[in-house]
């Protein structure tokens, strides 16, 4: 792992066309400003587990309508409807 | 399947490019809806994996409730299942980062009330031969003023709840 110290204001370049500056230091956190092609993603990595969770949520539907029955018949069998 | 937007809230339009009007929507999975402005929703950002969708509606249907659709407006294939995360874990607090509190327009101190300034869900998805849902990443939405979020739990996994047989929601079945 390359590691760099840098100050607020200051920039680390990537390549062509992307930079990262540092723009504020707090006692914790670090805020940075990202500048990069459109079709560069940039997302905290927590953010890609999350997304993975919200294309298999998807799915729960696109199984069609018998799929998600039985999804209702076990939520139905826990006695969620009743609360 | 025909349902009916039912959440109320004062509409915002102008965060998100939302009808104005009250409108039928066509979703691939329930069907015809009714919708009013008041029932549409708006995420700035979007999902995670779903960064185009920034409008949506919140669906009940009577006699599945708990259980709540969102709704894309932008494509009538994006329909999400939820439960409110009080049904999957009673002890849920709600957990804002700065940002998170930003994009809803929430004021920086004090904790919102969930039921009365945010409501909180969890989206389901399957899990073997049950459900399961993270109400680490629980969609917030801002009931005063119709802006959503979903949470980035800052550690994964940490709020995965299974639907177990005969057992309700659980961490582990």
């Amino acid at each position: 792992m390359l590691v760099l110290r840098r100050r607020v204001g200051e920039t680390i370049s990537i390549g062509d066309g992307i930079e990262i500056e540092v723009l504020e230091i707090s006692h914790t956190r670090v805020k940075l400003g990202v500048v990069a092609p459109r079709d560069v993603p940039v997302v905290r990595k927590e953010t890609i587990a999350v997304a993975a969770e919200n294309r298999r949520a998807l799915e729960l539907l696109t199984d069609g309508p018998e799929g998600f029955r039985g999804t209702l018949e076990l939520l139905s069998g826990a006695g969620l409807r009743q609360r | 399947m025909t349902g009916s937007s039912s959440l109320r809230r004062t509409t915002d339009a102008s965060a998100c490019a939302l009808s104005g009007e009250a409108r039928t929507i066509h979703s691939r999975w329930l069907g015809e809806i009714e919708s009013d402005p008041g029932n549409e929703l708006c995420f700035p950002a979007g999902l995670p994996g779903f960064e185009d969708h920034h409008s949506m509606v919140a669906i009940e249907i009577p006699s599945q409730r708990p259980v709540v659709y969102l709704q894309s407006l932008e494509s009538d294939e994006v329909c999400f299942a939820a439960l409110p995360v009080y049904v999957i874990d009673p002890a849920f607090r709600l957990d804002l980062s700065d940002d998170e509190r930003s994009a809803l327009g929430l004021p920086g101190n004090g904790d919102p009330s969930i039921g009365s300034d945010v409501l909180c869900l969890a989206l389901l998805r399957k899990s073997d031969r049950t459900v399961e849902a993270n109400t680490g990443s629980a969609i917030v939405i801002n009931l005063h003023n119709g802006r959503g979020v979903q949470c980035v739990p800052r550690e994964g996994g940490a709020g995965v709840f299974r639907l177990c047989p005969d057992n309700g929601w659980r961490r582990e079945c």
